[in-house]
C-alpha cells in the first residue's frame, strides 16, 4: 500500500461516524443528491449522510460520479450516441 | 430521437397501455442503453478483454435489466429528481457491476496473494521514505503496529477478511459480494464496524486524528 493510499485510508478511519447509512439507503437518495448538485444547490447540507457514505464507499462513489455525468448530459439532449463515443 | 417527457408524462405513459406505453418503454430502453454505453466507454479498462460486439451485447443486456428494474420500482419514484436521473441510477448500478465483473471474473479471492499473517505487516510497511527522520519513522511504525494489532486481535474473522480484500487488495465490493454470496449492505457494515474498531483502537492508544494524519502526510 503506497503512501497516498495509506494516507487516504487513515483519513477514512478517522472520518468514521458511529452511524452511517447503508448502500441501499444511499441508492434510494442518490438521484435526489445529484439533482441538488446539478441545480447548483448544496447537496451536502441537505443530505450529509449521503455525502458521508460516498466518502467511505468506493462502489457507491463511482456510481455517483457516473450518475452526475449523465444528469448533466440531460441539459444537452442526453448521453452521447454510440457513434459519438 | 425520443421525445422529451416531464416526470408526470413518463409515469403516465409507462403505467398506461397500448401505443403510449410501448413508445415510453422504447424511449426509456434507448436512453438507458446510451447511459450504459457511456459508462462502458468511461470504464474501458474493465472491458479490455471484450470484443466490441460482445461489449455491445453486454450493454444491451444491462440496459434491458435496468429497464425491468425501473418498471418494477416505478412506485418508488418520489419526484425529487428528474425521472431520467432516477432511472439512470439503475443503469449505472447494473452497468458498473457488469463492467467490473468482466475484469475480475477469473480471479479467485482465495488465491489473492495476501496471507493474513505476514501480509498485513508487509502491506503496512511497504512505504519506507528514506527522507524520514528517526523520530518520525519510529512514530509511523508505532501507528502501523497499532493498526496491525487491531486488525489481528479486535476484528472478527469476517471483518478482517473483507478489510484485507477490499482495502489491501482493492477488490471491488460487488466482486466480494458475489464471491462471498452476500449483499452490499452486509459488506459495508463489516467495513464500517472494522473502521470503528480501528478508529477506537488508534485513539485509545493516544493517536489522535490531527497529529496522526500530519505524521503521514508530511513530506519529511
Amino acid at each position: 500500500m503506497n503512501r497516498e493510499r495509506f494516507d487516504a485510508w487513515l483519513r477514512n478511519i478517522y472520518e468514521t461516524q458511529d452511524v452511517e447509512i447503508s448502500c441501499t439507503e444511499c441508492f434510494d437518495l442518490i438521484s435526489q443528491f445529484v439533482e441538488l448538485e446539478t441545480s447548483g444547490q448544496d447537496a451536502s447540507a441537505e443530505l450529509s449522510q449521503v455525502k458521508q457514505h460516498l466518502y467511505q464507499c468506493r462502489a457507491c462513489h463511482d456510481e455517483y460520479e457516473m450518475l452526475r455525468d449523465l444528469a448533466r448530459f440531460e441539459n444537452e439532449g442526453g448521453p452521447p450516441l454510440l457513434d459519438d463515443l | 430521437m425520443s421525445r422529451t417527457r416531464s416526470n408526470e408524462e413518463w409515469l403516465n405513459d409507462l403505467k398506461s397501455k397500448g401505443a403510449a406505453q410501448e413508445s415510453a418503454i422504447a424511449d426509456l430502453r434507448g436512453i438507458l442503453l446510451r447511459a450504459v454505453l457511456y459508462l462502458f466507454n468511461r470504464n474501458l479498462g474493465d472491458l479490455g478483454g471484450l470484443a466490441r460486439d460482445d461489449a455491445l451485447k453486454l450493454a444491451e443486456d444491462c440496459a434491458q435489466e435496468a429497464l425491468i428494474a425501473v418498471l418494477n420500482h416505478l412506485s418508488d419514484f418520489r419526484g425529487d429528481s428528474k425521472f431520467t436521473t432516477w432511472a439512470y441510477k439503475f443503469a449505472v448500478n447494473i452497468g458498473l457491476t457488469a463492467a467490473r465483473h468482466e475484469r475480475w471474473k477469473d480471479v479467485s479471492l482465495d488465491q489473492l496473494s495476501i496471507a493474513e499473517d505476514d501480509g498485513i505487516s508487509e502491506w503496512l510497511m511497504q512505504d519506507k521514505s528514506p527522507s524520514l527522520g528517526p523520530d518520525q519513522s519510529a512514530l509511523q511504525n508505532e501507528v502501523r503496529r497499532a493498526i496491525r494489532e487491531v486488525i489481528e486481535r479486535d476484528l472478527t474473522d469476517k471483518q478482517r477478511r473483507v478489510l484485507l480484500l477490499m482495502v489491501f487488495n482493492e477488490v471491488p465490493m460487488d466482486e466480494v459480494v458475489q464471491q462471498l454470496d452476500t449483499n452490499r449492505n452486509a459488506i459495508y457494515k463489516l467495513l464500517h464496524d472494522a473502521r470503528r474498531k480501528l478508529k477506537s483502537g488508534l485513539q485509545s492508544r493516544g493517536f489522535e486524528v490531527g497529529e496522526t494524519l500530519a505524521l503521514f502526510s508530511s513530506k519529511g
